[in-house]
């Protein structure tokens, strides 16, 4: 009988392009890539273990070092979640104050995930141009909630902190400064001639994969699945007239091109709302209560969804989350990488569909 | 001899390898560590150049509160790292197990309990200007007369 | 021949070589917003705890008695960073980056309240709760061991031996009645509202 593998080559769990640790067990024949099998449970810290049986002020701490890299919406999700548990209103001007931090977050998350698939594939100078421009976002996140990552920025009935109008024309300032850059960024991108041959045709994963993997976010969209960005069922967004993008190729380099697109359309979201942003409170005050929701909202990897259960304090009796890197983790793994033709595409194609470990297993 | 060891010690502690292991965290510090990287910090000007291999490293930042499948694995990668080196905790998590310390974790914290920890950074996350002043000031006495200590 | 030429006089311009031999990095300077750990203002410290309730990092923040009154130690290392004290606090005791002036300026504030409940089905009758309650012994020194008491000032008490309730509003919600029940049948709610405006001022 014919020997079909050659070796099983293991990728992890310390390796030099991840940012955290999980393991891909490759089989080669040559320097083909067969199958690839993900072995997670490196970070399982037992987050909803914790959660129950508190109350929301210590749950939100813990929701949001779920992941530190896209903090925001999981602070985000699981107060809406508590507000739609309770009936809790908020105020017109927090919500467009939680849409521009969670926007800025957002950015910072993409420029970082397109930063660490520049870094794979040895393109340092634009992967250090965006680790920049990503200081710059940071830099108005830190303005307006006082941390870089992790903020705590969003409490049922509203958010902490107002923004100033020096706050926001600075942070407009700022933008413009951000557009340019990321638009120098995204020609580089574009028109790298060793970026294309490391990226185009790489990792294809089309619409029919797609669906059937149940893939969200960034990654079904470069596949050109419709209606897979929940922002388009969230009130404010769509107050704000948002649009998904949608590209049909479904290589690494769609998937790195929707997310430098969705940063543009993140910057015009900001400008949006600090114009159209109403005066007023921004704390409507309201008590949790008891009942039971499931909620999702739309993370920068994609769908995730907080279904929750509390008691008549207020306080999470049981809690369930669902991230959304689980689902791009499998298609990666069964989809994307199968059959490509050397081992270096592999940490490439792993990247680019941007993994959160620690989302995952939280 | 002894300006010989003074041009040694200068000269080494421009120069450090450091490895980052996430043994556990929110991954809020890895990013931080990653920003130091970027041309705002620039960690690279002081001589200091990130990158995962253990067996090259000088220092190793630790980052996170210890998860079950890492007990063992941190002490092996501990071993990898060649003499002389020193380990940096990063973030609240080594040092205390930051909010995960609770009722019904699976985490084991500190760091401390598995291998020695020559500096702490508190912070969750710190800010990446405190992780390049700790690396700074842990790097000159990593190397520091390194031939007069050996037997 | 002509780049050589080019690229020495590029490289003999005073300001190239000004910027090669001395270019520094921005200064790495913190930013006044940024919410460090807090430190205390002249303020007086009533040793109401609402730092102490309020904070969600176990073990970041302990009012201690100091010789001349109460004072709030932050541990870092433990402490997160959020921020949470300084905007719980009544008097305006801890302050963070520019937390206080907003919070003033906006009038947004954390009302907490404390709810008790007692599981009738897990409670063994002991009365750990009501005497290790503070607020209990402070009350009433005399409380029995059994949890039976003469006043009716305390939070509460075993009455016909069941732990009854009387002034839920005196709680400090430190739970130590939780930590000392044997079977976890009483717990305490610590309840968070933000508010802002007249509200917050009363």
């Amino acid at each position: 009988m014919k020997k079909t593998v050659d070796v099983s080559i293991p990728l992890g769990p310390v390796h030099p392009c991840w940012k955290e640790p999980v393991r891909l067990k490759c089989e080669t024949a040559g320097e083909r890539v067969l199958r690839t099998e993900v072995e997670l449970g490196y970070m399982k810290k037992g987050i909803e273990r914790i959660m129950r049986g508190r109350p929301w002020q210590e749950v939100m701490f813990l929701a949001e070092r779920v992941c530190g890299i896209c903090s925001v919406i999981h602070n985000m999700v699981f107060i809406e979640t508590m507000e739609e548990i309770s009936d809790i209103a908020v105020p017109p001007r927090a919500a467009y104050l939680r849409v521009i931090v969670n926007e800025l977050d957002r950015m910072a998350s993409h420029i970082l995930a397109n930063f660490s698939y520049c870094y794979t594939i040895e393109h340092e100078t634009l992967a250090m141009y965006l680790l920049n421009t990503r200081e710059t976002v940071l830099d108005n996140l830190e303005r307006i909630t006082g941390s870089r990552i992790n903020t705590a920025y969003m409490i049922p009935g509203g958010v902490r902190f107002d923004l100033l109008p020096e706050d926001a024309a600075a942070m407009l300032a700022d933008l413009v400064k951000v557009e340019d850059e990321i638009r120098r960024h995204t020609r580089i991108f574009e028109t790298g001639p060793l970026i294309a041959l490391r990226s185009k045709g790489i990792g294809v994963m089309s619409r029919e994969e797609a669906i059937r993997a149940h893939t969200v976010g960034p990654t079904a969209r470069a596949s050109g699945v419709e209606e897979s960005d929940l922002r388009l069922r969230h009130p404010t967004y769509r107050a704000l007239g948002f649009e998904q993008i949608t590209r049909t190729e479904g290589d690494n380099f769609a998937r790195i091109m929707v997310r430098f697109q969705e940063v543009f359309q993140s910057i015009d979201l900001i400008r949006k709302c600090v114009e159209r942003l109403p005066e007023g409170p921004i704390r409507g005050g309201g008590l949790c209560k008891a009942g039971e929701a499931s909620y999702s909202g739309e993370a920068p990897r994609g769908e995730l969804t907080y279904s929750i259960k509390t008691d008549e304090y207020g306080r999470v009796l049981d809690i369930a989350i669902r991230t959304p890197s689980i689902m791009n983790i499998e298609a990666c793994a069964h989809s994307m990488i199968r059959d490509v033709t050397s081992i270096a595409d592999v940490t490439s194609t792993f990247i680019s569909s941007d993994p959160c470990i620690a989302c995952n297993e939280r | 001899m002894s300006i010989l060891q003074d041009i040694k010690n200068a000269v080494r502690s421009r120069s450090i390898h450091v490895s980052y292991v996430d043994v556990g965290s929110c991954n809020g510090c890895d990013i931080e560590v990653l920003a130091c990287l970027a041309p705002r910090y620039d960690i690279e000007q002081y001589g200091i150049y990130v990158h995962n291999n253990p067996r090259e490293a000088d220092v190793l930042l630790v980052i996170g509160s210890v998860t079950p499948q890492w007990v063992d694995k941190l002490r092996d990668i501990w071993e990898k790292i060649p003499e002389p080196k020193v380990a940096v905790a990063i973030g609240n998590c080594p040092i205390s197990g930051c909010v995960y310390a609770r009722r019904g974790t699976l985490t084991t914290p500190p760091v401390e309990n598995y291998i020695p920890i020559a500096a702490q950074v508190p912070g969750c996350p710190p800010r990446p200007t405190e992780i390049l002043n700790a690396i700074l000031s842990v790097a000159p006495l990593i190397y520091k007369d390194y031939e007069e200590k050996q037997p | 021949m002509r780049s050589i030429v080019y690229y020495v006089r590029e490289f003999l311009r005073p300001e190239w070589l000004k910027k090669f031999f001395f270019a520094k990095t921005a200064p790495l300077v913190t930013p006044s917003y940024f919410k460090d750990y807090p430190s205390r203002t002249e303020k007086e410290c009533t040793a109401c705890l609402s730092c102490m309730m309020i904070c969600p990092a176990p073990g970041a923040i302990a009012v201690l008695r100091k010789k001349d009154g109460w004072e709030p130690e932050v541990y870092p290392g433990h402490c997160i960073r959020c921020g949470l004290c300084v905007e719980a606090c009544p008097e305006g005791v801890l302050a963070s980056g520019r937390i206080l002036d907003v919070t003033r300026r906006d009038k947004t504030a954390f009302s907490s309240w404390y709810r008790l409940q007692v599981d009738d089905t897990l409670c063994m009758r002991c009365g750990n709760c009501c005497v290790s309650c503070p607020v209990n012994r402070q009350v009433d020194p005399q409380l029995a061991g059994t949890g039976t008491s003469a006043s009716d000032e305390v939070i509460m008490r075993i009455e016909g031996g069941r732990v009854t309730i009387l002034h839920e509003e005196k709680c400090t919600g430190c739970k130590t009645c939780e930590n000392n029940c044997p079977n976890r049948a009483i717990r305490v709610a610590r309840m968070v509202e933000g508010v802002q405006g007249e509200e917050a001022e009363a």
